[in-house]
């Protein structure tokens, strides 16, 4: 019974510890986002609060959640209030399930840098992925208005593909590693990283994750020149932060742990920064990841929907299942 | 008959469909603009002077000795003192505006005979800065000065009038009256300044 309260005081307190620090980082990866982006544009991003600019997601914070909160008449309230949670909470939840690190011990308690270690964890992160699509097309519906429901339905459309896609993907590594924990699947990567034999793979995953965080070559479900602003066009204040925050910065971020994870060895990398290096490997191999959707992101232009579901189907879907036969191959042959 | 001309769109080498060549490409271009300097300017800290023919805020000259024959001949009829605007309400730069009710001209006989301008407003809410007014002047009187700061915070605050346009006009001549003009100026001044243009 003590151990029991014992274990979940300390998952709760780790959950809050998790909860926080990503809402901070996630308010700092937006200052990331626009000195990245501004610098792309030889311009120089925010700059004026703070040492360049670095107290801007506060006065950001502070502006969004003074502002005024309009419900528009005729909205289905329950599913407009639904609509912003539901986009946001699974999008932190697959947190629970991202292991940061190896157990290190600390004056003799040992401190594990993840909530849980499930073995089934990556299904849990797709299920919450998965999930996280009914905040989009809530909004889109409950809103009662023609481009919040063109733009939910088109990155429904957007999901279902690459959803299945990505499942496939995933395949590879779960192959070789024999076990579905992404804590087992990092340990399996000692010698060789996945990303070897599963080149393919990763292709269609770094596809798919670009797709279901709406990042720009698929960012059909909010296209500033089509729809006004998508599906959260009818959103005002707060509701409207947790959307982008959730889908271009949470989610992002936590996608790209989880493909750093299965291709890129998550934690492994010589032991050159004493105690710390796990974390300082992981951290900047998802730095280093998510970067690289910011340059997409500000580089490339979009695709039309037509070719989105296209590619999803007729490229990814086929490259994914080429990628298993190629793993299945190389494992008989390596063992 | 009109020729429709039609153009294939160049197809993609499997080269390029493979290895996402023209991503490539367009990624290079952003990360290299990445590692440029910015071309901005802080703007409320860091100000530009635009050039002198530039089209801002209306200014009136005063009368200083330096005025056109024309209003040596006329300026028997005013009474314009020394360092006061030299405008003789012609109504010139009224008729020459695209929106002439924008301007509120009012002058004024004295029992001398001689005649005063006792208001010149200009509502720059309707303005068009198209500058005919300065094309308009007998008198070399209004001018265009470099102000671009015009906003205001009422209506009221967008009306310019004879006292404020004397003052932008000293203040614009003090600063830039001895400036060569960029378009009428010798060929070798110029270059002096700005260097060899070459004409196309």
């Amino acid at each position: 019974m003590k151990e029991l309260i014992l274990t979940s005081l300390a998952i709760g307190v780790k959950s809050v510890i998790f909860i926080i620090g990503m809402f901070l980082l996630a308010a700092y990866l937006t200052w990331i986002e626009r000195k990245f982006a501004g610098h792309i544009q030889q311009r120089p991003g925010p700059l004026h609060v703070g040492w360049h600019g670095l107290l801007q997601p506060i006065a950001d914070a502070l502006k969004v959640l003074t502002k005024e909160d309009i419900v528009p008449e005729g909205v289905d309230r329950f599913l407009f209030y639904l609509a912003s949670l539901l986009a946001f909470v699974p999008a932190i939840m697959i947190l629970a399930v991202v292991p940061f690190g190896e157990p290190i011990n600390i004056f003799g308690v040992e401190i594990k840098p993840y909530i849980t270690d499930l073995n089934v964890g990556l299904i849990l992160a797709l299920a919450f992925g998965s999930i996280s699509i009914y905040g989009v097309i809530f909004a889109g519906w409950a809103s009662n208005s023609k481009y919040p429901m063109i733009g939910g339905l088109r990155k429904a459309a957007v999901l279902i593909g690459y959803e299945v896609a990505l499942g496939f993907a995933m395949v590879g590594p779960i192959m070789q590693a024999g076990t579905l924990s992404l804590k087992g699947i990092v340990e399996a990567q000692q010698g060789l990283w996945f990303i070897i034999p599963n080149i393919l793979g990763f292709v269609v995953v770094l596809f798919a994750i670009l797709a279901e965080t709406g990042r720009t070559p698929f960012d059909v479900q909010e296209a500033e020149a089509e729809l006004v602003s998508g599906y959260n066009t009818e959103y005002s204040a707060m509701k409207f932060g947790l959307f982008p925050l959730a889908e271009w910065y949470i989610a992002t971020f936590v996608l790209s742990a989880i493909a750093v994870i299965l291709f890129f060895g998550g934690w492994n990398g010589p032991h050159i920064f004493g105690p710390l290096s796990p974390f300082i490997w992981f951290l900047l191999k998802l730095g280093m990841m998510f970067m690289f959707f910011l340059w997409v992101h500000w580089t490339l232009p979009r695709y039309r929907v037509d070719q989105i579901t296209e590619i999803a189907w007729k490229v990814m879907l086929p490259l994914s299942i080429l990628n298993i036969l190629i793993v299945a191959i190389w494992i008989m042959i390596f063992g | 008959m009109v020729k429709i001309k039609y153009l294939d769109r160049p197809s993609l080498s499997n080269t390029e469909r493979f290895f996402f060549i023209d991503f490539i490409k367009g990624m290079s271009i952003t990360i290299r603009n990445f590692f440029r300097k910015t071309i901005t300017t802080k703007y409320p800290y860091e100000k530009l002077t635009p050039p002198k023919r530039f089209r801002g805020t209306h200014a009136h000259r005063v009368k200083d000795g330096k005025e056109p024959p024309s209003f040596l001949a006329i300026e028997k009829f005013m009474e314009i003192h020394d360092g006061e605007s030299r405008c003789v309400a012609c109504y010139m730069c009224q008729q020459a505006c695209p929106v002439p009710t924008l301007f509120n001209i009012e002058a004024e006989q004295l029992p001398s005979g001689k005649k005063r301008v006792t208001r010149f407003d200009m509502n720059l809410l309707n303005c068009l800065y198209c500058g005919l007014c300065v094309d308009a002047c007998p008198v070399d009187c209004i001018i265009m000065t470099d102000n671009y700061e015009n906003a205001g915070y009422s209506r009221k605050d967008c009306t310019i009038h004879l006292e404020d346009m004397k003052e932008r006009g000293l203040d614009f001549d003090k600063r830039r009256y001895n400036e060569p003009d960029r378009i009428w100026i010798d060929d070798e001044m110029r270059e002096k300044l700005w260097g060899q243009i070459k004409w196309s």
